[in-house]
């Protein structure tokens, strides 16, 4: 008998190519993908189920498929185009714990793996350089995000204590860097100026789109109890960075940042959450180690080469 | 007439430059068809400035960034040979691989004593070897100085950071006297302060890692402390805001060192592998270790005061 996984958030690129490659699996049994968007990717061999993840009225559904493994795959890192923060805030807290709920009872379930997000560290000037898992609690909940991904870990976390069986992997996840990724970095990297803040170049850590899911394969055959970070080796300097990818810095002095990207927002820049501000001044890394020993992945890509490669596959698609 | 070679390269150096950019070529190229007029060393540097802006130099996982350290290295060499004329003594007690953490006293807001010593190993070890520095960590929250901090080599101080570098096998060089001894009066210049709680030292144990001693004597003569103004340090931000016989008088020109006369000795290693990483929750254990080297450092200090006489001749 093989493995029964249901995905949220299938419609997400990621949570696509998940459902690809665990179709690709002999050992998946079923694959089930629970979202409201419906996925670009053809996917022949996965069932399907358009519910939202807020909705109470799903438990029944996610009990009808029988998961052994379920992936949580729909939590928004930035508002796309259209969506408010509260929106955001909403699918992201609520529906994890609406989620969870219709998760409680159903007998099924061996283990949970969130994708979630190293946010929850903040960026501080005076962190440790490499954050482990435990080292949340070093500062205070600065931005809303933050707080958020620390109400969903709440969330889980009493889960697992609940029910003991169940094991539950949350997975925090670096700023994610690809060639068909659409996300903050990319956004920033793809402006012809970069704006900085004065007199700051902070070590940045990404993760390669390809070791992202990797990590959640991993995470699927060898699930572990707990948080454990991924990220790619090593870190860049954001000016290195900006250089690498062929951009120009706009040092920009610290109060005036702010309110000068909202400006700048307004004629058609990128906006810039309060989070990715924070990160473009003092930056963040973690250490990945649980995630080589335990969960037995590693990274394929360092943070350079992910930039390097995104660099180098922007240069063939304009090319082509 | 030996300047007058070095002119002449910089104004080939300019015609070239001006003849590429009339020729239709992109700034950096032109840059470097006009470099080959100049001499080998600095068409090496203007290449290297070029590589840079371009992304291509290496920084390690920590933000260290080597090329950059031997790019200011003219400088420190400066004030190492003329402005301090440093005198180093036991490098060679400085393991030349493997964890190792040096324990040094220290003086002064800005921190010189660390670059010394970091020049000192560079110029004088038999197999040099660049050390990492634990900065407070009030210097990564400001502008410029945190960039600088991290090319050169120095982390935030806090356990975590030392413990990773050391078991890295990298070369830690700690000032366990922090604020206490950065804003010494004048006064008090020498007397080394109470190293802490021993943090340093439960790091150490942890690591296996030998405690290299360092006395620093001239770097407590550069910055005169008078007085203080605990007003201006709350609105800056910063742990005190010191006043000397030129600052904040002179306005910048007042973070200029006094050029005194510089000894730096590396004592003995002590050792602390033998004690297991367990002695590190060993109240007794670390803090008697703790005394021993801060004993070590100021004896150590005494010694080179005397040894090196009158503080500025």
């Amino acid at each position: 008998v093989g493995r029964r996984v249901l995905i949220t958030g299938v419609g997400s690129y990621l949570g696509g190519l998940l459902a690809a490659r665990l179709e690709a699996d002999d050992e998946v049994e079923a694959v089930v993908g629970l979202d409201t968007r419906r996925p670009k990717a053809e996917l022949p061999r996965t069932e399907l189920i358009d519910a939202d993840i807020r909705d109470p009225g799903i438990r029944p559904l996610i009990e009808a498929a029988r998961p052994d493994t379920v992936v949580h795959n729909k939590i928004v890192r930035q508002p796309g185009p259209g969506m408010s923060p509260r929106a955001m805030h909403d699918i992201n807290v609520i529906g994890s714990l609406q989620f969870l709920a219709a998760c409680e009872h159903v007998p099924s379930i061996e283990a949970i793996v969130i994708r979630g997000s190293a946010g929850i560290y903040g960026a501080e000037p005076n962190a440790p350089q490499f954050l482990t898992e435990d080292m949340t609690r070093l500062f205070p909940m600065r931005t809303r995000f933050q707080r958020d991904v620390a109400e969903i870990e709440n969330y889980f976390e009493t889960y697992s204590r609940r029910r003991p069986h169940v094991r539950c992997t949350m997975l925090r996840y670096q700023p994610a860097i690809g060639p068909d990724l659409d996300t903050q970095i990319s956004r920033y990297l793809s402006q012809a100026a970069c704006p900085t803040y004065l007199g700051f170049d902070p070590r940045i850590q990404l993760v390669h789109e390809e070791d992202a899911l990797e990590a959640l394969l991993a995470a699927i055959r060898t699930p572990v109890d707990g948080a454990v970070n991924v990220a790619g080796r090593g870190t860049v300097g954001l000016a290195r960075m900006i250089r690498m990818a062929g951009r120009l810095s706009v040092p920009i002095a610290g109060p005036l940042f702010g309110p000068l990207t909202a400006a700048a927002r307004r004629v058609g820049f990128g906006a810039y959450s309060e989070d990715f501000r924070r990160l473009l001044r003092y930056g963040r890394a973690v250490d990945v180690r649980r995630l080589e020993d335990e969960v037995g992945h590693r990274p394929r890509f360092s943070t350079v080469a992910a930039i390097e490669d995104w660099v180098a596959r922007r240069r063939g698609a304009a090319a082509a | 007439v030996s300047e007058a070679p070095g002119l002449r390269s910089a104004l080939e150096f300019m015609r070239r430059l001006r003849a590429g950019l009339e020729a239709g070529l992109e700034l950096p190229e032109a840059v470097t068809g006009g470099a080959a007029a100049l001499p080998r060393d600095a068409r090496l540097t203007v290449e290297r400035v070029l590589r840079r802006l371009e992304g291509d130099y290496a920084e390690d996982e920590w933000g260290y960034d080597e090329e950059f350290v031997e790019l200011v290295e003219p400088f420190f060499g400066f004030l190492y040979d003329r402005w301090w004329r440093v005198q180093a003594e036991g490098v060679a007690n400085v393991p030349a691989h493997g964890r190792a953490m040096l324990a040094s006293n220290h003086a002064g807001i800005l921190p010189w004593d660390a670059t010394m010593i970091a020049v000192a190993l560079l110029r004088e070890h038999p197999l040099p070897r660049q050390p990492r520095f634990l900065v407070l960590d009030w210097a990564f929250d400001l502008p410029w100085v945190s960039v600088f901090m991290r090319r050169v080599g120095g982390v935030i101080a806090s356990p975590y950071n030392a413990l990773r570098l050391l078991e890295q096998d990298e070369l830690v060089a700690v000032f366990p006297e922090g604020v206490k001894g950065s804003g010494k009066p004048y006064g008090e210049r020498y007397r080394v302060q109470r190293f802490g709680r021993g943090g340093f030292v439960e790091v150490a144990l942890r690591a296996g890692a030998p405690i290299v001693p360092v006395a620093v004597v001239g770097s407590e003569e550069i910055y005169p402390k008078l007085a203080e103004l605990p007003p201006l340090a709350r609105l800056v931000g910063a742990p005190f805001f010191p006043v000397t016989p030129t600052f904040p008088w002179l306005g910048p020109l007042g973070a200029i060192p006094l050029p005194s006369r510089w000894r730096i000795e590396f004592c003995e290693p002590i050792e602390t592998a033998s004690y297991g990483p367990g002695a590190a929750g060993d109240r007794a254990v670390v803090l008697e270790l703790t005394e021993r080297v801060r004993d070590a450092v100021q004896e150590a200090v005494y010694a080179n005061l005397v040894k090196r006489g009158p503080a500025f001749v």
